[in-house]
């Protein structure tokens, strides 16, 4: 499978009488955006703000970021399963916005949504900072359930994301990169002598509101299964989280897998990057026995040489990681694991809740418990006053003059466990 | 907490869903719960059928408690 992606380079949004792109501009008709999203009854009220690098704002509680994309050639729609028609993606070209994105707020759905601010110490640790954002501040109806909630925004969101890429559909990029998976038989004869890599990413199930979607699938109630890592690029997979900021997926980090960029850069020189398997990470323990066990039995089919594992989330996650890594290990396939750690606040305690002797190769995103000072902004975009309840936060973590004391977990990004952040540890 | 109140003297039972992790810190005798967001109850059953459930993973655990071991055993 082969895809091409377009970048076209976004230096700044700015709110206009029409919708388009244009010298790398992308000016935005803000009415007819909200007018496209307020189809949805489920809302009451939509407004679309621009946060920029160096502006002193916050936006908070943050529930997705997505990058604007669009389908130029080859099969199928962004987001398929989700927002459009369930069709394999992954093939043909597709049209990125780089240096944009939606950013997703409003009334908090649940208690884990986390903070991007555009400057000072917090910009620092989350790479959502870095990029114009357009900010959909998106309130619901009165007396709606949290589970309508969660998905009357998570849908906005990529809608939002989907009317900005529709804008460079016709757009000839010109930086355009390649991505090509070969099938199991023309790998082996392409590259005999390479090693053959698989990504094994797990995906944040656990419900109540910690849920990953798969072409529209819940993906706590499928089974380990194998996808080509284009279709990442395409948004076959889909954030619906609310779970602690730091070290969720955004529907950003998904199309946009540093490990999947990293095993294609790699690709045909030093190793044959086979593809991705995607599991879960459920609340019952026979589901962890099976998911883990599946995970095991599909790179053991791929004949693999080496598996990356990268985990979603903590807590009883760190089970899965632990048995996927120990299953992996098992079958005589070298694991590598990424994670992040929650060592209490001086970084003493023990950092994961499960551990074993073959977990002897691990990558680590940082320290989510360490407590950080976010200053006051000029600007506050969504609703300040939840800063005490977010994971991460704590009674008296927002102070009267609106700074904020909360461990480092509120912020959006600042351990992803895919790498796409700067901390780390030796 | 199982191993500090352990540690006082006092056998401790650990209902807990994650068996893996209740291994790792060192619980001896432990009871499989149903999930991690409830672990001593299934809301997808009718009252009733829960109470049950919930009765027997207790009394599972009562017989733990007075069962002798020498080593980590899970009660399954």
């Amino acid at each position: 499978m082969r895809l091409e992606i377009g970048k076209i380079p976004i230096h700044d949004v700015q709110f206009d009488s029409t919708s388009r792109i244009e010298g790398n501009i992308l000016y935005l008709n803000q009415e007819e955006l909200k007018a496209h999203l307020m189809v949805d009854e489920n809302i009451k009220s939509i407004t679309v703000e621009i946060a920029r690098p160096g502006d002193s704002t916050r936006i908070i509680p943050v529930k997705d970021v997505i990058e604007p994309r669009v389908k130029v050639s080859g099969r199928g729609e962004l987001f398929p399963g989700t927002l459009s028609k369930v069709e394999t993606v992954g093939e043909g070209r597709t049209n990125v916005l780089k240096g944009t994105a939606v950013v997703t707020t409003g009334k908090i759905v649940g208690f884990q949504e986390g903070i991007i601010d555009m400057s000072g110490p917090g910009a620092e640790y989350t790479p959502f900072s870095k990029l114009v954002n357009v900010v959909v501040v998106c309130e619901p109806i009165e007396g709606i359930d949290q589970y309508t909630h969660e998905r009357t925004l998570r849908i906005a969101g990529l809608k939002a994301a989907a009317y900005l890429g529709n804008l460079a559909k016709d757009i000839v990029a010109e930086e355009v990169e390649t991505y090509e998976t070969y099938s199991v038989k023309e790998g082996i004869e392409k590259f005999p002598n390479l090693p053959r890599v698989a990504y094994v990413l797990m995906l944040q199930t656990q419900g109540l509101l910690h849920d990953t979607y798969v072409y529209g699938v819940d993906m706590k109630q499928s089974l380990t299964t194998i996808i080509y890592p284009t279709e990442l690029m395409d948004g076959a997979i889909v954030s619906g989280n609310c779970v602690s900021a730091c070290d969720k997926n955004t529907t950003y980090h998904h199309l946009n897998n540093p490990v999947v960029e990293d095993l294609f850069k790699k690709h045909g020189k030093e190793l044959n990057f086979v593809g991705v398997v995607i599991t879960n990470e459920n609340v019952y323990l026979e589901d962890k026995e099976r998911s883990s066990d599946w995970a095991a039995k599909l790179v053991d089919f791929l004949a693999v040489d080496g598996v990356i594992i990268s985990q979603e989330g903590f807590g009883n996650p760190d089970t899965d990681l632990i048995m996927n890594c120990k299953k992996i290990e098992a079958k005589g396939i070298k694991t590598v694991i990424i994670t992040d750690e929650y060592a209490g606040r001086d970084g003493a305690s023990q950092s994961l809740a499960d551990a074993d002797a073959s977990a002897d190769a691990v990558v680590t995103a940082g320290n989510a418990n360490m407590v950080i000072e976010l200053p006051p902004m000029e600007k506050v975009i969504g609703h300040k006053e939840v800063a005490d309840v977010i994971a991460g936060g704590f009674s008296g973590s927002l102070k009267a003059d609106g700074s904020i004391t909360a461990e480092l977990q509120v912020i959006v990004g600042a351990t992803n466990e895919l790498g796409y952040n700067k901390l780390s540890a030796r | 907490m199982v191993k500090e109140i352990e540690r006082a003297g006092i056998p401790v039972v650990h209902i807990c869903t994650v068996v893996p992790i209740s291994q790792t810190v060192g619980a001896n005798r432990i009871v499989p719960a149903v999930a991690i967001p409830h672990p001593l109850g299934e809301p997808s059953q009718p009252a009733q059928k829960e109470k049950e459930i919930r009765r027997k993973l207790i009394d599972k655990a009562l017989e733990a408690l007075a069962t002798e071991i020498s080593e980590q055993t899970v009660f399954e």
